[in-house]
């Protein structure tokens, strides 16, 4: 009784935070109404409708072995208890799409892309995630393409596949694309993430010569070498020697990205990559609670309206109107197709009990959603003015603080020279202008916060903290994204010619590695060298792309719970199956057809086509930027038409069951009772 | 006394590894004997060396 009552007050509580959320637009309240009103949303969800997805229409049983305990072999099927596993899921699956994502989004105000991040993650996110894993668990941990392959035949399997490796291109390229708008020209910063290098080789080879295995203690003299360098890199910045040594433009700063993904790439996996991924791994959680309690303490005003005028489409940050727009660029921190990766990979390997699953999967996800309201608050408490400074891109801005402030105040918000420059030299840049892909506001922001909680002075640390906490995991994610890509491309290649599918095989590994890095690198230098900034066109490829492959995993969600008899509970990932296709296949269809040329791919092409024949662009940049806008149509057609064909064979499948033309029968691992006591 | 303080930080060391996901080598080691007494027990080192190939060698590990 006494517990029913608390889920009253919570629930009570969470619904009246959203009604004062409501209720007060146009006026400036606390990021705490924010925080309340999404975690009161989380736990009613929680208890609630997850509770209802494992009894009702998954049906956990504890009295089933997990995969963990039948294949128990030490090292990677482990049972490892409920919170140690929930941290592994939730350190794998967070990463920079929740905290740029939202950041972008604020153009419209920080209402709409709140309602998308706590809604969207109840009904939609939590819940693919949830039933990949809850699949991939009763399949013995087999990742999303072999169960699109075995539950709705091989040509789904391999489009699934193919939509992998296209969206790994387009992610790469976009994050380190949001690397890049962050470092250049900062001396401070490029030096920081040099340094990483050394230092996750120094790591490497403490954990494989030195001291074989010692994880621990190789990533705490990281974390430490990692702080004092970061304290260092103010005198590299603020000398008139070094500071040009590390000053490093966006094509220069591109360049060396993608040199160092081919090397990371190639490189056994102990010299580089490992140890980075701890290193970004501790980090992570570590800035992430540091992030949580920040707030929670500082309590920050939300400067940014409830809802910006650029829902009408006109905004400087990213083109389109609300919908569907909003519901593509915030991604990961509301649903994201990846996801279904992770949650199909090491996780459903090291659950110790089914029940546990609920916890991981589906609250896994509510905490990543949460990452996302706190970038939505950071990002929301600055200035709209700062921020628009900060994102809009250049060419939009002009160079200098005088005529970006002129811009600003034409779209209505306050905001003077002075302020510009001197929120630069506050967290020690030389200018903040123009630097679009979320990392940099994001870091202001979080600056904000930390220095409010531990003190002015630090401001600059707290800010060059905040980019390279950013810059670190992304580029892990860039070391690990590549890897993972050269072997889905050294299988596939292998099928058609069997010596370069051999992944020990060098010259196999150095080919397919540079063309994956060639691939996200093309797009990558493209998006650098864009007049819009880059962020305009590559982000909405990206969320286009991550939703789309959610749409692949709820596809093969539905048809897990069609073939195990639950039809009748199949709506849990057709709604969400539906909006999601509806969001992107509109979203798909404006970036390539759409008559504004900000937004539309061909609609840009046709432009740049006029002013060549008008002679205001020469004719090698022309055809540069033509190739370069027809070439992103082609990319988002392509991923519309295989998403297309992936939901019409699902559907086949599910008529064909539906009408008892195909037994209902699941590909699940058979019924072991557990050893475990209960 | 002392015996329960050094069992104890044993377990949070192995939690926080386990949540980067590297695996105990201690239990490695139990899980070992118990299921293959007749051969002998693989060093840490080379328990280390197949656990990072294996660990980045299939699907993404990580998200974006």
């Amino acid at each position: 009784m006494l517990l029913k009552l608390a889920w009253l007050v919570l629930g009570l509580g969470g619904a009246g935070a959203w009604g004062v959320l409501a209720l007060h637009r146009g006026e400036t309240i606390s990021a705490a109404w924010l925080v309340l009103a999404a975690v009161g949303t989380y736990l009613v969800a929680f208890r609630f409708y997850s509770r209802f997805l494992a009894d009702r229409v998954f049906g956990l049983n504890d009295r089933r072995a997990t995969p963990a305990e039948r294949l128990a072999n030490g090292r990677d099927f482990v049972p490892t208890t409920r919170w140690v596993l929930f941290g592994h899921h939730f350190a794998a699956i967070a990463g920079a799409g929740p905290l740029v994502g939202p950041v972008l989004a604020a153009q419209f105000g920080y209402l709409p892309g709140t309602i998308w991040i706590v809604f969207g993650v109840v009904l939609a996110g939590a819940v693919q995630d949830f039933i990949i894993l809850f699949g991939s668990m009763r399949r013995n941990g087999k990742s999303l393409g072999q169960m699109a392959k075995e539950e709705t035949g091989a040509v789904t399997g391999v489009l699934a596949m193919l939509a992998v490796l296209a969206i790994m291109v387009i992610l790469l390229a976009v994050l380190a694309l949001v690397v890049v708008n962050a470092l250049k020209d900062s001396p401070w910063g490029v030096f920081t993430i040099l340094c990483t290098i050394p230092i996750a080789v120094l790591m490497g080879f403490w954990m494989k010569v030195w001291r074989p295995g010692r994880t621990l203690e190789a990533s705490g003299v990281g974390v430490v070498l990692l702080m004092a360098l970061l304290v260092g890199g103010r005198y590299v910045a603020e000398s008139a020697t070094l500071a040009p040594l590390f000053t490093w433009s966006a094509p220069t700063l591109a360049y060396a990205v993608i040199g160092y993904g081919f090397i990371a790439s190639v490189l056994p996996v102990w010299m580089l990559l490992c140890p980075r991924d701890y290193l970004s791994t501790f980090m992570k959680i570590g800035t992430i609670l540091l992030l949580a309690f920040g707030i929670l303490l500082v309590m920050p005003p939300l400067r940014m309206p409830a809802i910006t005028r650029f829902v009408d489409g006109t905004g400087p940050v990213f083109a389109g109107k609300l919908f569907p727009f909003a519901f593509i660029t915030i991604a990961c921190g509301a649903i994201s197709g990846f996801h279904a990766l992770v949650a199909s990979g090491t996780t459903p390997k090291m659950l110790i009990r089914e029940s546990d699953a609920r916890l991981i999967g589906y609250g896994g996800m509510l905490m990543e959603s949460f990452v996302a309201v706190m970038a939505m608050c950071a990002a929301a408490l600055l200035d709209p003015g700062i921020y628009f400074a900060i994102n809009a891109p250049l060419a939009t801005l002009g160079g200098t603080a005088a005529s970006a402030a002129e811009v600003i105040r034409g779209w209505g918000f306050t905001v003077t020279p002075e302020q510009i420059t001197g929120l630069a030299r506050e967290v020690g840049e030389q200018s903040l202008l123009g630097r679009a892909g979320g990392a940099p506001s994001l870091a202001v922001g979080m600056a904000h916060i930390l220095s409010g909680a531990f003190g002015r002075s630090l401001m600059p640390l707290w800010y060059h903290f905040a980019i390279m906490f950013e810059a670190l995991f992304i580029l892990t994610t860039v070391d690990t994204g590549t890897r993972v890509g050269r072997f889905m491309l050294q299988e596939v290649v292998g099928h058609v010619l069997e010596p370069l599918g051999r992944t020990s095989w060098y010259p196999s590994t150095i080919l397919a590695s540079a063309a994956v890095v060639g691939g996200w690198g093309y797009f990558l230098v493209q998006g650098v060298t864009d007049p819009l900034g880059g962020i305009n066109s590559l982000w909405p490829l990206f969320g286009i792309s991550n939703q789309l492959l959610a749409a692949v995993a709820l596809c093969v969600g539905t048809t897990i719970l069609i073939k195990a008899g639950k039809a009748r509970y199949a709506g849990v990932t057709l709604g969400p199956l539906a909006w999601v296709l509806l969001v992107t296949l509109t979203a798909g269809w404006q970036k390539v057809f759409a008559d504004d040329p900000r937004l539309g791919f061909l609609a840009h092409a046709a432009q740049v086509t006029q002013q060549l024949a008008a002679g205001a662009i020469e004719p090698a940049r022309a055809a540069r930027l033509v190739f370069n806008d027809r070439l992103d149509a082609v990319v988002a057609l392509a991923f519309m038409l295989v998403t297309v064909l992936v939901v019409a064979a699902s559907a086949r499948e599910w008529v064909l069951v539906l009408t008892r033309r195909k037994p209902a029968t699941v590909k699940e691992a058979p019924f072991v009772e557990t050893a475990y006591a209960g | 006394m002392r015996a329960d303080r050094v069992r104890m930080l044993r377990r949070i060391v192995s939690a926080i590894r386990a949540v980067a996901g590297m695996p105990d080598y201690d239990a490695y080691v139990a899980h070992f004997r118990r299921c293959h007494p007749e051969r002998p027990v693989p060093s840490e080192r080379l328990f280390y060396d197949q656990f990072v190939e294996s660990r980045y060698g299939d699907g993404p590990t990580r998200c974006c």
